[in-house]
């Protein structure tokens, strides 16, 4: 009895353990946002001539800077998802009614500024039921396209064109998401691979050498516990689409 | 010439943003806590308030909560400008009437603006 009574103490204080160290990283990545925001809108003004004329010189630098700037910033946004799932592993759901489209649509503005950096054109092929709804973890699920629309604009070049279809799936009665870009694609040897932790595609590290190879760990970890499914097709150098199927029930 | 609040604790990110925005043509005011938001909302005529969210004494979901009871400029266009990235923190912002909802690190100055013209232009 005794022994049950020290567990049960002990388990409280490793959650608590496990929450103070939690929120610390999420203070930590807030102000370490908030600095790199500065060097990078200060940068912005310099390479601009905002703040007085550049040569041609520094303007490489500048452009060098302000892209090592961008990377360390979706570093942050990968150890942030990565804290995230480490928080969700032993959540229980918050499962609601979601409008997929809307959701889609809030994410993609998120991304304006990265999509008008590369010249990327989006195109949103949505459903003409416009409310169509999912049935998941509304947090979750956010985690999911984020990431995808991530990776295929990071992966696509620029002038590139990203699709992003949102339809019924009649067969299965769910909502099927599909993510096309014209990017780097995936080699064959490398798409058993994908999903796993840690695993980042050679051509990936070419294109982009940060990141944490979690993104998509962590997404198909979020779509299989909201009852989902996730699988892509790809030909390398031609581009990648993901589908992600979501449950409406 | 119209007339934009600036409520931001971090008085670097202020200035660059202040530098912009101004250089754009627009009036800026500024504050650096909660409480002188708040004051400079109902104290002036402002036309679109630019509010961070970790704020000292209020911080920018109580303002913007102050603002939509009406017990400030009600309908005024509110960006929220954060590098707060939860889903929680997001849909509390839009919940509470945030005009949108604008990640920081996510955008640069020029386009920070380009929102500011859309929205004052309607």
């Amino acid at each position: 009895m005794k022994d049950t009574e020290g567990l049960i103490v002990e388990n409280e204080n490793l959650k608590k353990i496990i929450k103070d160290r939690s929120d610390f990283f999420s203070i930590t990545a807030h102000k370490l946002r908030t600095s790199l925001t500065a060097l990078k809108w200060t940068l912005r003004m310099f390479l601009n001539k905002d703040l007085g004329n550049i040569s041609d010189e520094q303007k490489k630098y500048l452009e060098k800077l302000i892209e090592n700037n961008e990377k360390s910033l979706l570093l942050i946004n990968d150890m942030l998802i990565s804290n995230r799932e480490n928080n969700n592993s032993s959540v229980k759901l918050n499962v609601t009614n979601i409008n997929i489209i809307e959701l889609v649509e809030k994410i993609i503005f998120i991304f304006y500024g990265e999509l008008k950096n590369k010249n990327i054109n989006l195109i949103l092929n949505k459903d003409e039921n416009s409310k169509l709804q999912v049935k998941c973890d509304e947090e979750m699920i956010i985690g999911v396209f984020e990431n995808l629309i991530e990776n295929a604009i990071k992966y696509s070049p620029n002038g590139g064109e990203i699709k992003i279809s949102i339809k019924k799936d009649e067969k299965s009665n769910g909502v099927l998401i599909s993510i096309q870009d014209n990017g780097i694609g995936i080699k064959e040897e490398d798409t058993s691979k994908i999903f796993s932790k840690f695993f980042r595609a050679p051509n990936a590290i070419e294109k982009e050498n940060t990141g944490s190879g979690l993104g998509l760990f962590t997404t198909k970890s979020y779509v299989d516990k909201n009852n989902g499914s996730i699988w892509f097709e790809s030909v390398k150098g031609e581009g990648t689409t993901f589908f992600v199927l979501l449950p409406t029930d | 010439m119209k007339k934009i609040l600036i409520i931001e604790d971090d008085e670097f990110l202020q200035g660059l943003e202040a530098t912009k925005i101004k250089n754009s043509g627009y009036e800026v005011i500024t504050a650096l806590n909660g409480e002188d938001g708040m004051k400079r909302i109902s104290d002036s005529k402002i036309d679109l308030v630019l509010l961070d969210l970790l704020l000292p004494n209020y911080d920018g979901f109580q303002i913007l909560k102050k603002i939509r009871e009406g017990e400030l400029n009600k309908d005024i266009p509110v960006i929220v400008f954060s590098n707060l990235s939860e889903k929680s923190d997001i849909n509390k912002a839009n919940e509470l009437g945030a005009t949108k909802f604008m990640i920081k690190s996510n955008f640069s100055l020029e386009e920070l603006v380009e929102y500011i013209n859309k929205i004052l232009i309607k």
